[in-house]
């Protein structure tokens, strides 16, 4: 396929990137094209200028944030998340869901930032991003701000940004005590598309669940947290098994899931407290390891 | 400047199996149509063009991705290595004589792509695992061979 005639530059800084975005019509970023070399194939959408800011080292890192949490640059390939032991302290589960990202070739180009800036609603990291409590770090014309995951993820492929704005980077916080997380996919075979994506963060004293926070993907616009679930997961013990499928047993209902060639919506409302019910359990089994 | 000002056309550095080539390319242009087109690099293969089946994989400054999946000026000052580069004065590298042994390929379309991928994951994994040699060639699509041959081929050589 041949794509429209666009113009490229490839920034030497985050400042000079900036810059480009700002000063050029319809100028977009690109960093792994994973996807938007894709639609612009299709001609889905065709931008005008293209960014290149997949070979800027100063947005390709994973470091420890200030305070005891983690930076992670925008332009992270998924193949260094998924290696990085920088992660390794109440973020494990980010390696896992990066590691499991599409294919080696995908996550070779990939990042974490394309993967959040599209929010496409079957995007891994959202609603995982939704439950670590992420905030996104933007830089543009007007300098430097950043959003929590309410503000930040903005209906379907709609996020925070503005014209000539970038991400920067995504902070995790500091990691809690006794605190654990997981995301379980639902696939119709192995390592393919999702159908339905469950996050779970449980902070547990003991075995009884003192906060959590759940999140559902590929459902809605946005990574949905499901309010309900997480009050009704309060107090209640891990090992309880009767007690957290009375908990997690009306999530269909809060869920408006699409029906589509993968699945319908009442599959994806039915299934959804037996994933919910797993990524608990694994969660569980994190926060303990 | 090239840092600051777009350009539809540009001149790219790119070396393809140690040999470095000069080229103007179209901002629009593919890297797997460069390589193919202008650069007669026909080993490189096109398949579902929508970076899917992994028929265009090269490895690109050592990691494999899919040639279609990258525009020629992204892969300006890189270096680029196709199946071409397994085999040495004409001798086929032992991935290469295991895929012939094993029956590994039938119409072979999928297969300088799945070389590469191979290549790729025993680099990184010497001594693999079934489900991790089927995880490796994740992104190689093949219709023919049902992967069974080309996993026993991987495995063959495996841990040498």
């Amino acid at each position: 396929m041949l794509l429209r005639q666009v113009a490229y530059v490839r920034p030497g800084s985050v400042e000079e990137a900036v810059l480009a975005l700002s000063e050029n019509d319809e100028a977009r970023v690109l960093a792994g094209g994973q996807t938007l070399v894709n639609v612009m194939k299709l001609r889905v959408a065709s931008p005008r200028v293209l960014v290149d800011i997949s070979g800027l080292e100063e947005l390709s890192y994973v470091r420890s944030g200030d305070g005891g949490g983690v930076d992670i640059g925008a332009a992270t390939i998924y193949d260094d998340l998924a290696s990085s032991s920088e992660l390794d302290d109440g973020y494990r589960v980010v390696r896992e869901v990066a590691g499991g990202v599409g294919d080696p070739q995908v996550r070779n180009r990939g990042t974490v930032g394309g993967n959040v800036c599209l929010n496409d609603p079957t995007s891994n990291f959202p609603p995982l991003m939704a439950v670590l409590d992420a905030s996104f770090n933007i830089v543009g014309p007007d300098g430097e701000r950043s959003v929590g995951v309410g503000e930040f993820f903005a209906g379907s492929y709609g996020t925070a940004l503005r014209d000539g704005e970038l991400l920067r980077s995504i902070t995790l916080p500091a990691p809690r005590d006794g605190a654990g997380a997981a995301w379980v996919p639902l696939r119709a075979a192995h390592l393919s598309w999702s159908m339905m994506t469950v996050a779970a963060w449980l902070r547990l004293s003991g075995d009884t669940i003192d906060e959590a926070r759940m999140a559902v993907g590929c459902v809605h616009g946005s990574p949905v947290r499901v309010e309900n679930l997480e009050s009704a997961l309060r107090g209640v013990s891990v090992d309880d098994a009767s007690a957290i499928e009375e908990a997690t047993a009306g999530l269909g209902d809060d869920l408006e899931p699409p029906s589509d060639v993968h699945a319908s919506a009442d599959y994806r409302r039915e299934m959804a407290s037996v994933v919910a019910r797993r990524a608990i359990r694994e969660a569980a089994a994190d926060a303990r390891s | 400047m090239p840092g600051t000002e777009p350009q539809t056309t540009r001149q790219i550095t790119i070396t393809v199996d140690g040999v470095e080539y000069t080229q103007e390319v179209e901002a629009s242009d593919l890297l797997v149509h460069v390589l193919r087109d202008t650069l007669q690099q026909t080993q490189v293969l096109i398949g579902c063009d929508t970076g899917n089946c992994g028929a265009c994989s090269v490895l690109w400054n050592g990691r494999l991705i899919k040639s279609c999946m990258m525009l020629a000026v992204q892969a300006d000052g890189a270096e680029i290595a196709t199946v071409a580069s397994l085999s040495e004065n004409g001798q086929l590298a032992d991935l290469q004589q295991s895929f012939s042994d094993n029956h590994a390929l039938q119409c072979g379309y999928c297969t300088p792509g799945m070389l590469l991928a191979a290549k790729a994951l025993l680099e990184r994994t010497s001594d693999p695992s079934e489900e991790e040699i089927r995880t490796g060639i994740k992104g190689n699509i093949c219709r023919c061979t049902g992967y069974v041959n080309i996993v026993k081929a991987i495995q063959s050589v495996a841990g040498s």
